[in-house]
């Protein structure tokens, strides 16, 4: 994911394929450049002609008799909307009309249907396609046709005869902003966390409740907080309190890490973020993590290379779309980095990120906590002492304490011992903290 | 206080959303590792529940209950995050049982004294507290161990201990939310029980607690539950006897009181409803507010409150903005007292021509406008000689004249000038027959208001020789002072002789123009004058237009006055009428007449309706939806709905007048009530879909009266796409409502919209004369003016101007027989809902003060917690302003107080007192 070439992902086939049958005999010179396509495909017509037919918001939103009433209301209307169409589906049913009707729009439509895409739209009854054969036609769209889904670009359906638009192909999202959807939640929960327990208080304040309970914040007459950013040493859990969120939540989760977001060529990194919040708006509430974010919002400098400017647009987008001019409505964003010294001052100002949450190495209390978990589906020696290496002065993150523990048991393993003892716990340490101070042996210039 | 309330939001939040994980987890590893400070304090805890449970003699009272402060000074200081329990809590989980035990036994009680007591209540509270996360729910555990201690608390008091305070705020805020809902759950339990809710005595304990919950809520910015708590105890009166100090006060009454109107909407119980309206009546009176009491005095149809209002304001300029506002509703109200002259002008709506006429003059739109100003034909794509018209195509040119008579009387309505009638009189002559008597009667809605100069004018036509011109100088003098009292009542005096005469035109015209001068009044006198027409025997074919003239003017004039003998008389008529007479097509004007007279009184018309349904003709299903409908406008009742909506399940190609009768009552149950009516309109987006001919005929009629004078895009969309449908009826109903919905406003798109039409439909004279209407609405009165029934913040409904819009509407159920023939003068009816969408500010002798204001959307406000904004979106204007339905107005400058809250109409302003210039400043 993340670098197919940006001609081949997303775009309308038939578009590509044209452009590409016109051109075979001649050799490419020119670098191929996609052409531009709209960015927010499904524009939100809120208040268009379908408004009439939504449901009404209602205020307040804290919790009182009055909005009880208000949406006991709705309900009300809408029961009697249901029985009303109940009796009427009793005198005619609607398998038979719906039957009737898309019978009637076949008809219109005729068949075979060919395949073009919208070139231009004229006015909102006339639209310029480019067929497959290769000529563009001046055409009508039939008034059946979804005109809220048509857009530039898009793919749709052509009678046969007249070239008139008698449908659409609905393509679905970028499909590299769908593979960042978090389908199956991670296994690890809060109870696999040992301590940072303020961090899952902060976070669980910060993006869960606003998305559960925004009441209580309208109640208080406060925004709640848009986003979050862990940082911290190595190995201090992070992600891993991250994907606990994901656990967690019923929201959407969207992962996807900062150096996804910088592409190939110029103008993708920014599309994709664009894309992605957009993507994140559509599937709202949604909670959207970027792991390492210093990858693309480390800070800005003068530079003469395109490589960087293009990654420090894609920043910049990043910044409109945490706090720019259009408003994010349920979306949470989670950052995480290990260098919150080299971001962007802007990226984390208050507004976009309103809470920076820090995870210090663990504690001696954490760090038996930590020990404790990743201990307790093993089999100990009787002679193993955890507290040893709790109690000693390293500085062990809670990865270093993990690497500890499977280096402990593959040592176990190695001697073909069903025990893990305390000798290889030592031997463990030291081997897991060699690696970690890159060559130097511990206690060398002690 | 403030941090033990965070501590407590802790406690209910986890009750309300419970940490899914948090079971599961203690499955896993019951006893998780625990900080040292964390196992210090279960330790703690754990010997304090020890100690307390002790079964040994040697423990003491004295012992117990010190270490019960421990655990309750633990629990009230834990702080924790919304996201979590707090720890005490989480620790006396294990306990809970116990302590539930050992208070159960009955090993506590008096005989250790007040030391006993104290530890018992104190133990109940701790209980109660505990309660809220641990008991069970459907027992109400936390309000059961909460009555108990309260009750020891009181033994406790009358042991004269110090300690008897029972402090229930020091609890938190979360534990007193979820101690009112749990007394609204046994309250309801109580009563289901058969424990009669106007007693008090089976409530004691429980209206005890509320008396304390209630004044805690309202001095800690929750007005909203403390109020839902008295509705839910049926105490709403409790309010108003709050102390001093910590009940309502000037800061948070028009929190309190706004909270309450808008909550009375949803009541479905009339007496509920009566009850928070009047609470807000008496919290506003409490406040000396005297005119917010009396727009819920007439809000509540309560006209007796008016005098005593008057009598104890002391405020000159707020009886004077008092005066304007029964002005505004059109309330016949005589004032007694100090000034009575001037406060009567006032009321009897003197000055409003010259008003208007000076805020024309202001807007600098004077100018008279031709019909051809407004049809713009050389914008239309055909231009004004289409070459259809070469075609061969007869004109129907009496028709159009019509229609430029209506449109030249509309758009010039009120300003005393115009280019077609007022220069000379060939224009009345250039008409035949009826449309010369809708040419003289346009004179009065051209001089509308302004009855001297207008009479002077008219006087002349009431001579003429010819019958129909009379006959419109009638209805021009009766026009002339809609709404205007005049000591020397000409409108009456002119009439009289008509309404008495031989000629039936003439009969037709004083009924008419007598129904809508007198529209809202109840005068007697006229409905004396009019009786004997609805009584009269039938004795030809013309004898029921005025029968049903008669009764729809008697309608009108005791609009939603529910009068005894105006209502017996329609109702033997139309008993005793035969079924030829019931067949005639104005014989819905005397059920409409009927309709109107309950408008908005609900369950008062119920008499009514067992009389409407013994006749004997297809008529009583009609008269019946009418009736029904109108009782309930504006209720928003569901029920009623519903019934509404299984009229229309059926299918009926003919006879199906009450099916179109319902979907206009649907629209005008739900009117005035935001979620009601957005519902509606989905409601109808079904019927179109599901339904036959004559229900859809109804549907653009039940979308103009949902948006009078406001045009929503989506409604203009929705029926401007009915505007091209094949069926005649439906596209002239969709093409009469939009005119109905934009109706003052300029609109510029539906005026393209309607110039489009003129051109797709300018061989059909029918389609035509409806689209030349539709636009003279649209720029009535030069967009000064506005049909909207709802005024004052949307929180009134004018009688008169919603009657006059139901006769349009009524008349659209069927255009062939009413408009397009020869009653098309029933569409002066509209002059009763027009009223100026000006916004004035004078000085207390009325006189001018221009100062700016700031205008924009009205937002909904109610239960949000601090200053909200009251609108969005605003521009700054400089008084007089126009004000479109839906907007509302607030002063720009601290310099001026305005003496009512509602800026809308004419607002007296005075200066403030606090006010100080801002420095200058370089």
């Amino acid at each position: 994911m993340g670098n197919v070439p940006p001609g081949m992902e997303g775009g309308p086939p038939a578009n590509n394929k044209d452009k590409k049958d016109g051109e075979e005999d001649k050799p490419k010179k020119k670098r191929f450049e996609p052409r531009p396509r709209t960015t927010n495909r499904r524009r939100k017509r809120r208040t268009g002609p379908s408004g009439i037919a939504r449901i009404p918001t209602v205020v307040p939103s804290s919790k009182c008799k009055l909005r009880l009433m208000k949406l006991e209301r709705i309900k009300d209307f809408l029961l009697m909307e249901q029985e009303f169409i109940r009796n009427h589906e009793v005198y005619k049913p609607r398998e038979e009309r719906d039957q009737e009707e898309r019978e009637k729009l076949e008809e219109l439509r005729g068949s075979p249907m060919g395949v073009g895409t919208l070139e231009e739209l004229i006015d909102d009854n006339h639209a310029i396609v480019s067929s497959s054969m290769g000529p563009e036609y001046y055409v009508n769209i039939l008034s059946s046709v979804n005109q809220d889904l048509l857009e530039p670009g898009s793919s749709v359906l052509l009678h046969n005869k007249t070239m008139s638009v008698v449908g659409i192909l609905e393509d679905d999202t970028d499909p590299m902003v769908s593979v960042m959807k978090v389908e199956k939640a991670p296994l690890e929960s809060y109870g696999d966390i040992g301590g940072l327990e303020d961090q899952i208080q902060e976070i669980k304040e910060a993006v869960e409740l606003p998305l559960a309970h925004p009441e209580l914040y309208e109640d208080i007459g406060i925004k709640p907080p848009k986003g979050v950013i862990l940082y911290g040493e190595p190995g201090t859990g992070k992600t891993l309190l991250a994907k606990a969120v994901a656990n967690h939540t019923s929201a959407t989760f969207l992962r996807v890490v900062g150096s996804e977001l910088i592409q190939k060529y110029l103008g993708d990194g920014p599309k994709l973020v664009r894309e992605l919040f957009r993507v994140a708006d559509d599937l709202s509430p949604t909670i959207v993590f970027i792991d390492e974010i210093d990858a693309v919002g480390s800070k800005r400098y003068d530079s003469s290379s395109g490589g960087t400017r293009e990654i420090q647009r894609t920043m910049l987008e990043l910044l409109n779309q945490l706090d720019g001019f259009d408003e994010r409505g349920d979306v949470k964003v989670i950052m995480a980095t290990n260098k919150i010294e080299s971001l962007d001052p802007a990226l984390i100002r208050p507004g976009r990120i309103d809470r920076k949450i820090e995870f210090p190495l663990p504690d001696v209390k954490t760090k038996r906590h930590i020990f404790n978990i990743h201990t307790s589906k093993m089999t100990l020696g009787e002679d193993v002492d955890l507290e040893k290496f709790i109690m000693s002065k390293d500085d062990l993150s809670g990865a270093d304490i993990k690497a500890v523990c499977t280096e402990a048991g593959m040592l176990a393993l190695r001697e073909r011992r069903m025990k893990v003892v305390q000798e290889d716990f030592v031997k463990a340490k030291e081997k897991a903290l060699y690696r970690k101070k890159g060559n130097i042996p511990e206690g060398l210039y002690l | 206080m403030a941090p033990k309330s965070t501590e407590k939001s802790a406690a209910t939040t986890a009750v309300t959303a419970p940490p899914p994980k948090d079971p599961k987890k203690e499955t896993k590893d019951p006893e998780p590792e625990l900080s040292e400070e964390d196992a210090a304090l279960k330790e703690r805890l754990d010997t304090c529940v020890s100690t307390l449970l002790s079964t040994e003699t040697d423990v003491t009272t004295e012992i117990r209950l010190k270490s019960l402060d421990i655990i309750v000074d633990e629990l009230r200081q834990a702080t924790s995050s919304m996201t979590s329990v707090p720890k005490p809590l989480k620790f006396l989980r294990g306990h809970w049982l116990e302590l539930k035990g050992y208070y159960n036994d009955g090993m506590l009680g008096e005989e250790d004294g007040a030391d006993g007591v104290f530890l018992k209540a104190r133990l109940g509270d701790v209980l109660a507290v505990l309660a809220m996360t641990m008991g069970d729910r459907e027992e109400r555990e936390s309000l059961k161990f909460k009555l108990a201690a309260s009750s020891d608390y009181k033994t406790l008091a009358s042991l004269k201990d110090s300690r008897a305070v029972d402090d229930l705020g020091s609890w938190g805020h979360e534990f007193v939310r979820s101690l009112a809902g749990e007394i609204g759950q046994e309250y309801t339990a109580r009563t289901l029980k058969g424990a009669d809710p106007d007693d008090d005595e089976p409530f004691k304990d429980l209206l005890s607690m509320v008396d304390v919950i209630v004044p805690f809520h309202v001095a800690h910015h929750a007005e909203a539950e403390a109020i839902d708590l008295l509705i839910e105890v049926q105490r709403l009166k409790k309010i108003l006897e709050l102390k001093e100090g910590e009940g309502i006060d000037e800061k948070n009454y028009k929190r309190v009181c706004l909270y309450l109107v808008k909550t009375a909407d949803f009541m479905s119980d009339p007496d509920d409803y009566a009850e928070i309206l009047e609470t807000a009546y008496e919290l506003f009176l409490k406040q000396n507010q005297y005119h917010d009491a009396l727009r819920i005095a007439l809000k509540m149809g309560n006209e007796d409150a008016i005098p005593t209002l008057f009598e104890a304001c002391p405020d000159k300029l707020m009886t004077r903005q008092m005066c304007l506002l029964l002005a505004r509703q059109r309330i016949n109200y005589t004032y007694e007292g100090e000034d009575e002259d001037e406060l009567n002008e006032i009321i009897g709506n003197e000055k409003l021509s010259e008003e208007f006429l000076k805020v024309a003059q202001d807007l600098d739109v004077m100018d008279a406008k031709t019909p051809e100003d407004i049809y713009k034909s050389h914008l239309s794509e055909t231009g004004g000689f289409s070459r259809r018209r070469e075609g061969g195509v007869v004109v129907d040119s009496a028709r159009a004249n019509l229609a430029s008579t209506y449109v030249n009387a509309f758009v010039n309505a009120g300003f005393g000038q115009d280019k077609l009638m007022t220069p000379d009189n060939d224009w009345l002559y250039k008409n035949k027959d009826h449309g010369m008597m809708a040419a003289a009667a346009s004179l009065g809605l051209i001089q509308l208001w302004n009855v001297e100069e207008g009479l002077a004018q008219i006087d002349k036509f009431l001579y003429s020789s010819e019958e129909y011109v009379k006959a419109g100088a009638a209805l021009a003098v009766g026009m002339l002072s809609s709404g205007v009292r005049n000591e020397a009542d000409p409108t009456l005096a002119l009439l009289e002789e008509h309404i008495n005469g031989d000629s039936h035109i003439m009969k037709c015209a004083s009924c008419t123009g007598l129904g809508i001068a007198y529209a809202g009044s109840a005068r007697e006198d006229v409905m004396e004058l009019l009786l004997p027409i609805v009584e009269q025997e039938n004795s030809g074919p013309n004898t029921m237009l005025e029968v049903s003239l008669a009764g729809l003017a008697l309608g009108m004039i005791y609009v939603g006055k529910c009068d005894d003998s105006v209502g017996g008389t329609i109702v033997q008529r139309l008993m005793e009428a035969t079924d030829e007479e019931l067949d005639h097509s104005h014989a819905r004007f005397l059920v409409l007449g009927l309709g109107l007279l309950f408008l908005g009184r609900m369950e008062k018309s119920e008499a009514m309706l067992e009389a409407v349904r013994t006749i004997e003709h297809k008529i009583s299903k009609f008269a019946v939806i009418v009736l029904e409908t109108c009782a309930y406008a504006g209720s928003g009742n569901v029920l009623k709905v519903q019934e509404m909506l299984q009229h229309c399940a059926e299918h009926l190609e003919e006879d199906a007048e009450h099916q179109m009768a319902a979907v206009v009552g649907i629209a005008l149950i739900t009117m005035g009530e935001d979620v009601g009516a957005e519902m509606a309109l989905r409601s109808f987006d079904h019927l179109l879909h599901y339904c036959e001919l004559p229900i859809k005929r109804a549907i653009p009629l039940a979308l103009g009266v949902l948006n009078i004078s406001n045009p929503d895009f989506s409604v203009i969309d929705q029926l401007s796409r009915l505007s091209h449908d094949p069926d005649n009826e439906i596209s002239q109903n969709a093409i009469l409502a939009m005119g109905l919905t934009s109706a003052g406003t300029n609109n510029s798109r539906v005026a393209g919209l309607l110039r489009q039409l003129s051109d797709f439909y300018n061989k059909e004279a029918g389609h035509m004369f409806c689209v030349r209407i539709a636009q003279a609405m649209l720029h009535m009165s030069k967009g000064l003016m506005t049909l909207a029934p709802m005024h004052s913040d949307r929180l009134l409904t004018s009688g008169p101007s919603l009657g006059g819009v139901l006769v349009l509407i009524h008349s659209c159920l069927d255009l062939k027989t009413t408009l397009l023939d020869k009653t098309h003068y029933l569409l002066y009816y509209l002059t009763c809902a027009m009223n100026p969408r000006m916004l004035i500010t004078v000085n207390e002798d009325l006189s001018w003060r221009p100062v700016t204001v700031r205008v924009g959307q009205a937002v909904e406000t109610v239960g949000q917690a601090g200053k909200p904004k009251t609108i969005t979106g605003f521009q700054t204007h400089t008084t007089p302003v126009l004000i479109s339905t839906k907007e509302r107005a607030e002063l720009g400058t601290e310099e001026v107080l305005s003496v009512s809250n509602v800026l809308e109409g004419i607002v007296i302003i005075k200066d403030n007192p606090g006010y100080e210039a801002p420095e200058e400043t370089k």
